[in-house]
């Protein structure tokens, strides 16, 4: 079984929000809620980085640890979902959360879209897939669909990775290895 | 650009100058980051601000706005000095280097150092740098071309690369990524007052040979100008138009002008941008063609605006061109909505109604298909002979079956062909150039030496007489003559004569040296000149601009008059403007989009920490920039090290406000744009390109205080 991971790639990541954008614009998402986004550090000097943020998607997730409703859950593949039908957005998650990822509608705490928000990994959520109901609550299901999230598709450097976590570690795992070593066909 | 984005890939060190690749060309920085990666290529950031670009650089170097032709030149004078120009590329492909030398060696570390502001160690160090990472790449953007000397400037980082043999070589060359969607293609079609499309110019030969292309009589032709001398005198440039309405500054044309038609065109990105409001305000007839009621339109006071709703490019289908002169065949998504045309409807339209669609449409039957073909037909010069709408549709329909580094495809229906048939595409069977003036491979298969464009032999002001064209020994493999050749006579009008240069094996125009001293240019080598506005009055006596110029693209256009060594008292802040990522050009799409919006929701002004404590603002206060020409904007701080203590940065997209006034309400309702805000180019300063009369958009004083 897979097991889904971001990863982005500091040395990559240009600060051109292309990921923040797609994902909106491919879950239509309200302004004011940002399942993603990109944090500059140093801004404006020497040492000035940048790196694309969401739910990580964790092993052991503590939203899903405090959550009193029981609304969080993990797919067998690792992907952290919200039920916005039992969610009461409290916002505990969103306190146990070391990302900040989880989002709560702005006009009213039960918006059009449901209560807690968050990135779904572009894997829709609890309502039936493909459903109506999946696609207003939770936006578009691409990995039913074979496809890779939005952001990262979207993502010009290749900075931001998605799937199998064994695949993309290995990406990332050959291009550290081939950094700044001047060679190009041999890793070692 | 000489090669293209892929080849970068090749790259062992990437120079930046005037350019801010991240934010601009985000798309791009796949390749350089890639170079940066595997090659371990130095990344060399020069630029008065300390950019996006600038974070993923290794190398920053912070220069003072307006000063990169004496630090180009500082570092060929350490290339020449210290022995590492490439000797055997100087002795066999390039002219006039004896008199690049003497013009020089003016510009030691030292005297770069007080021009440019950076350390003279900098300048020595970035040199060898160069020197001992080859082949690398150099890229510039409107950082180098928007100033007063913006042609030296491009010449000066021409020559660079010329002094380190990077030219015509995989991983080298001159690099100018271009800022907008198939702006390279309008280039080539010379949507420009002084050229025909395909860079013929406006001669009369240049008349009669798109004529004939076109099927039209020369004699019809000229019978709708006012008469043959203004067919054939440049016209009014997209900076200096609006002179033309208020003539503020002499015009040189039979009568003032009355219509402006803006076809996908942003009025915000032109300098004077106060001045260019009055022009709008007085003209007769305002018309604006875009799928959006652009800020033209708001701004406009007077009733004098048609809005000519016009479609996406999803909505339209034809070739486009790649800043890398690739061709792609853009395929129509879904078809127009609401009552938007597309461009091609919209021309036919007009067409039709003055009278000459019989004439306009002759080789026309089918859209854009024909279109395409009668500009291979036409546009010998730079050779899209070979750029056939089914060739170019086979290359987009396969493009995965091209490499990704040299860009040819490995087998497959393109077989050898270069992707998108980069020009010059010289016959229908030719398979692109890839790489501008590369010698290692014959002209048939996308080798190419240098343009034999002036002659074969010069006299230099010292006597000193040289041949042009490129020494014995130096050509393409399979050349008829394997030395320096002129160009073949004819080839610019004569489909023929290309095909029997390249049967031969040689170049129809010409094989000769790249020149180093342009004797048709007011400064032959290029020198460092103090921008108009300058905040060192010290040295506009040193290094003052050229004479005014009258008659520059019918307006007289002010330099030495204009240069005022006091203006720095009243105007202290150097004024430099650019792009963010999330907006672009004028802003009108994408301050429509509201995630856009939402992430860029309003203009602002960098401002140093220094720079804030001393003028007592805080980060969010309101502050008042002015130009010294009157302009005025209302903008937001933002305080950032990005900019020294001397230089204040405005991105240039927002419009919607004018001098503090909301122009929201002449919008069509609800179609606002979702952040609107004051153009920066209302304070950009006078001062043009004495050459292109380009805007010295990234020059220029101003002044703040508190809102």
């Amino acid at each position: 079984m897979a097991r889904m991971k971001f990863i982005c790639d500091t040395e990559r990541c240009v600060a051109c929000h292309g990921c923040v954008v797609a994902c909106k614009e491919g879950h239509h998402i309200p302004v004011g809620i940002n399942r993603r986004r990109v944090i500059i550090i140093n801004e404006g000097k020497p040492g000035e980085r940048s790196i694309s943020i969401s739910c990580m998607h964790c092993s052991d997730p503590p939203c899903m640890a405090v959550c009193p409703a029981g609304a969080i859950y993990q797919r067998d593949d690792g992907i952290v979902l919200v039920n916005k039908d039992i969610c009461i957005g409290c916002g505990y998650c969103l306190m146990a959360c070391p990302f900040g990822a989880p989002q709560f509608p702005k006009n009213s705490s039960f918006g059009a879209r449901g209560v807690m928000d968050k990135c779904t990994f572009c894997a829709g959520g609890p309502a039936p897939t493909f459903s109506e109901k999946e696609k207003r609550l939770y936006g578009q299901n691409r990995i039913a669909e074979g496809k890779v999230p939005l952001c990262a598709g979207m993502c010009a450097t290749k900075a931001l990775l998605a799937g199998d976590a064994d695949v993309i570690s290995k990406i990332y795992a050959e291009r550290v290895a081939r950094r700044g070593n001047g060679l190009k066909e041999k890793i070692f | 650009m000489t090669n293209h984005f892929n080849d970068i890939r090749h790259a062992k060190l990437v120079f930046f100058i005037g350019s801010n690749a991240a934010e601009a060309h985000p798309v791009a920085m796949q390749h350089i980051l890639y170079a940066k990666e595997v090659n371990n290529a130095p990344i060399i950031v020069v630029d008065p601000r300390f950019t996006k670009l600038a974070a993923k650089a290794t190398d920053y170097v912070r220069i003072r706005p307006g000063t990169d032709t004496a630090f180009l030149m500082g570092l060929i004078n350490q290339l020449i000095q210290n022995e590492w120009y490439d000797k055997e590329f100087v002795r066999t492909r390039v002219a006039g280097f004896e008199e690049l030398k003497e013009v020089a060696a003016h510009y030691t570390p030292e005297v770069v150092e007080d021009i440019t502001g950076v350390p003279a160690k900098e300048v020595v160090r970035i040199a060898k740098l160069m020197a001992t990472h080859r082949p690398g790449t150099v890229v510039w953007c409107m950082g180098l071309t928007q100033h007063h000397i913006g042609s030296s400037n491009t010449r000066a980082a021409c020559i660079l690369q010329l002094m380190l043999g990077n030219m015509g070589v995989s991983g080298g060359g001159t690099n100018i990524f271009r800022g907008h969607d198939n702006v390279q293609g309008a280039t080539d079609m010379c949507v420009l007052s002084h050229s025909l499309p395909g860079y013929y110019g406006l001669s009369e030969k240049a008349w009669r040979h798109w004529c004939e292309v076109w099927g039209v009589d020369y004699e019809w032709m000229k019978s709708r100008f006012h008469s043959k001398e203004y067919m054939e005198k440049p016209g009014f440039t997209l900076a200096r138009w609006y002179e033309g309405v208020i003539q503020e500054d002499k015009i040189y044309q039979y009568t003032p002008i009355k219509a402006v038609v803006f076809w996908g065109c942003s009025s915000t990105s032109q300098s004077q941008y106060h001045k260019l409001k009055k022009a709008l305000d007085k003209l007769e007839l305002v018309v604006i063609i875009d799928p959006f009621p652009t800020t033209t339109a708001a701004m406009c006071e007077k009733d004098n605006v048609y809005l000519l709703p016009s479609t996406s490019q999803y909505e339209t289908e034809g070739s486009v061109t790649s800043s890398c002169r690739q061709a792609q065949w853009r395929y129509k998504v879904v078809d127009p909505i609401y009552d938007s045309k597309t461009d091609y409807e919209i021309l036919q339209e007009f067409v039709k109604r003055f009278g000459f669609a019989d004439k306009f449409f002759k080789n026309i039957k089918k859209i854009p298909e024909d279109v395409t073909r009668e500009i291979a037909r036409g546009t010998l010069t730079i050779g899209l002979v070979g750029w056939l709408p089914e060739r170019i549709k086979k290359h987009t329909d396969n493009w995965h079956t091209f490499d990704i580094d040299t860009l040819q495809a490995k087998g497959g229906p393109c077989d050898g062909e270069y992707y998108g048939l980069p020009w010059p595409c010289w016959t229908e069977e030719h398979p692109g150039t890839p790489i501008l003036y590369d010698i290692s491979k014959p002209v048939a298969k996308g080798g190419l030496p240098f343009r034999a464009r002036f002659g074969t032999e010069y006299t230099y002001p010292s006597g000193r007489k040289e041949n042009l064209l490129a020494a014995e020994g130096v050509a393409n493999p399979g050349s008829e003559i394997m030395g320096g050749y002129p160009e073949f006579k004819g080839w610019k009008t004569d489909v023929r004569v290309i095909k029997e240069a390249v049967k031969r094996g040689m170049a129809p125009f010409g094989n000769a040296r790249a020149r180093c001293y342009c004797w048709n240019f007011p400064d032959p080598v290029p020198v460092h000149r103090e921008p108009l506005h300058s905040p060192r009055p010290d040295l506009i006596k040193k290094y003052p601009t050229y004479p005014d110029k009258p008659n520059h693209y019918r307006v007289y256009t002010r330099f030495k008059s204009e240069q005022k060594p006091e203006l720095v008292k009243e105007f202290p802040l150097v004024l430099i403007t650019g792009r963010v990522v999330e907006h672009m050009g004028g802003g009108d799409e994408t301050r429509s989009n509201k995630y856009l919006a939402e992430l860029m929701p309003e203009v602002y002004a960098e401002i140093n920490p220094r720079v804030a404590n001393n003028y007592g603002l805080r980060e969010g206060d309101m502050i008042w920039v002015e130009s010294p020409e009157g302009g005025r904007i209302r903008v937001k701080v933002k305080i950032t090290d990005r900019v020294d203590d001397r230089t204040i940065f405005i991105p240039y997209s927002f419009g919607g406000m004018f001098m503090g006034r909301s122009m929201a309400a002449n919008y069509p309702d609800g179609l606002v744009p979702y952040a609107i805000g004051e153009p920066a180019n209302i304070v950009v300063n006078y001062g043009y390109d004495i050459k292109t009369q380009i805007q010295a958009t990234k020059e220029g004083l101003c002044r703040i205080r508190k809102a």
